[in-house]
């Protein structure tokens, strides 16, 4: 059973974002091919940030913060399964991300804790964009690609408190950098989806 | 006036200040800022105040025991190493050490401790030798358990479906890594240009542990050497910051001459009194048992020597 995202090309099915960029890159398509040395390794490290940090708190606020637990989280991911199953699988899934999250130390952290090193995240990413269009000037990249999907949903998904996405909005470069992108490569895909605009 | 500061932490090995990760990252960063701290080496983690090393016990009497934290309260006491960064710079920093931890992190633990001969040979080896009676016999087991899990934890949803798959993976992200590491540090001296930042006394902790120890399976060792300016580096800050603990053990490239001397005289001993106990011991039961028995008068020589003889039939029967 694969993991979403994934692409079907052909024959073959290719999953999650590195290696599906791998992937189009094989092709011969590649948004990094303009950077030198130092900017990969500069993009790279910045997409582990965002890895380790926007991605773990999603998670903990998903998994283990209890109000988002009970009202959200546990009848959404049991929704595609029967009674008792969804119940089951809930509790059990929330079991393993605790273990994850005591495992990196995140474990006897807060939700105050958690939105703290949220805004730092946040405060890191506004500051290397700066007033550029993108993280590396005039050209989206994979990084571009990965803080969008990030912030997008941030923003865009309702969930019991809004603090998360309100530490976003603190950063208007940010909310300017994801408006920007909505609406150069979206705006054709429809208004019937969530927006930016109305949140 | 208040009491200074105390750190506990892992002892030296291995021609470095400490043996643990975390111990050598926060040692480094007390002596990049020249924090004035009182450090306790210790080889065993129940004489810390929090029961973990390393352990930062605050001129208040508090207790810190997260790197990370004992970092930042280092920071609020005016002993700051990223005090001249830019806005820009900092946030290069979180970055870095989020790539640190993600990549090269998971490899440190299997390299050190899931590796088999590593472990054996170079790991369990230092702590079993290190630690007191009884800690000795268990406490190494447990931390490599312990780590094992951590690592499971870390790579969980990554999981390919088998552990050599999983291992090269793993093995080759660490490489891309190092490789990343050495461009962005160029031919600079330290991260940030000509003076430590906290990210210096990270990537140093990861390459000093990686560069310095012996270790018999070294792939990534390997491929490290082979990048001067990180290795160049890593000697410098162990000159210039630890002039007289990196001095202590021979350096990697010698025949493993040196720590072993220093230990030969008690392995020697230990050999010598090992071999009496056991002389002694079977002498006795020998004396005990009637197997052997001496005669002391002169002319009832040769009886004993029958006696000893037939002894030794009867105990053959």
């Amino acid at each position: 059973m694969s993991k979403v995202p994934f692409i079907h090309v052909g024959n073959q099915v290719v999953s999650e974002l590195g290696p599906i960029v791998q992937f189009v890159k094989a092709k011969g398509h590649s948004l990094s091919d303009g950077l030198d040395e130092v900017q990969k390794a500069e993009m790279k490290a910045y997409m582990e940030l965002v890895n380790n940090m926007l991605l773990t708190a999603e998670l903990y606020l998903q998994w283990c913060d209890e109000t988002t637990v009970g009202e959200i989280t546990h009848a959404r991911y049991g929704s595609p399964y029967p009674w008792p199953l969804n119940h089951i699988l809930a509790y059990q899934k929330q079991w393993e991300v605790k273990r994850k999250m005591k495992a990196i130390g995140w474990g006897n952290k807060t939700l105050d804790q958690v939105l703290e090193d949220v805004d730092q995240c946040c405060q890191a990413l506004s500051q290397r964009l700066g007033t550029q269009p993108y993280f590396f000037n005039k050209q989206p990249t994979e990084l571009d690609a990965l803080v969008f999907g990030h912030l997008y949903t941030i923003l865009t998904t309702q969930l019991t408190n809004d603090e998360l996405s309100e530490k976003v909005k603190n950063y208007s470069n940010l909310l300017a950098f994801c408006r920007r992108i909505e609406q150069h490569y979206f705006e054709d895909r429809g208004k019937g989806s969530s927006s930016i605009r109305s949140s | 006036m208040a009491a200074p500061m105390e750190l506990f932490c892992w002892s030296g090995g291995w021609g470095l200040p400490s043996v643990d990760l975390d111990s050598l990252t926060v040692l480094t960063y007390a002596r990049f800022t020249g924090a004035p701290l009182k450090v306790h080496k210790v080889t065993n983690p129940w004489q810390s105040p929090s029961g973990t090393l390393p352990a930062l016990r605050t001129s208040h009497g508090e207790v810190i025991s997260v790197p990370h934290k004992i970092i930042t309260h280092l920071r609020k006491e005016k002993y700051n190493a990223d005090y001249d960064l830019s806005a820009r710079q900092g946030a290069d920093t979180l970055a870095f050490m989020s790539l640190l931890e993600e990549k090269l992190l998971p490899v440190l633990i299997h390299t050190f401790w899931v590796d088999t001969k590593n472990y054996v040979e170079v790991t369990r080896k230092w702590y079993a030798e290190a630690m007191p009676f009884p800690l000795n016999f268990f406490l190494p087991g447990r931390m490599q358990r312990q780590f094992m899990e951590r690592l499971q934890l870390l790579c969980g949803e990554h999981r390919p479906e088998n552990e050599e798959e999983l291992e090269k993976e793993l093995y080759q992200e660490a490489r891309e890594c190092l490789t990343l590491l050495s461009q962005r540090l160029g031919s600079q001296k330290f991260f940030f240009g000509d003076a430590p930042a906290s990210l210096d006394a990270f990537v140093f902790g990861y390459l000093a542990l990686l560069l310095q120890a012996r270790l018999p399976s070294g792939k990534l060792q390997a491929h490290l050497r082979g990048l001067q300016n990180l290795c160049a580096y890593c000697t410098h800050v162990l000159s210039l910051y630890f002039p007289w603990d990196g001095a202590e053990g021979p350096p990697p490239r010698q025949t493993p001459a040196g720590p072993e001397t220093e230990e030969e005289p008690y392995r020697r001993r230990n050999q010598v009194l090992s071999v009496l106990a056991g002389l002694a011991a079977m002498v006795g039961y020998a004396l005990l048992s009637g197997i052997v028995s001496i005669q002391r008068t002169t002319p009832a020589r040769a009886p004993g020597t029958r006696s000893l003889s037939m002894a030794e039939e009867d105990e053959e029967e």
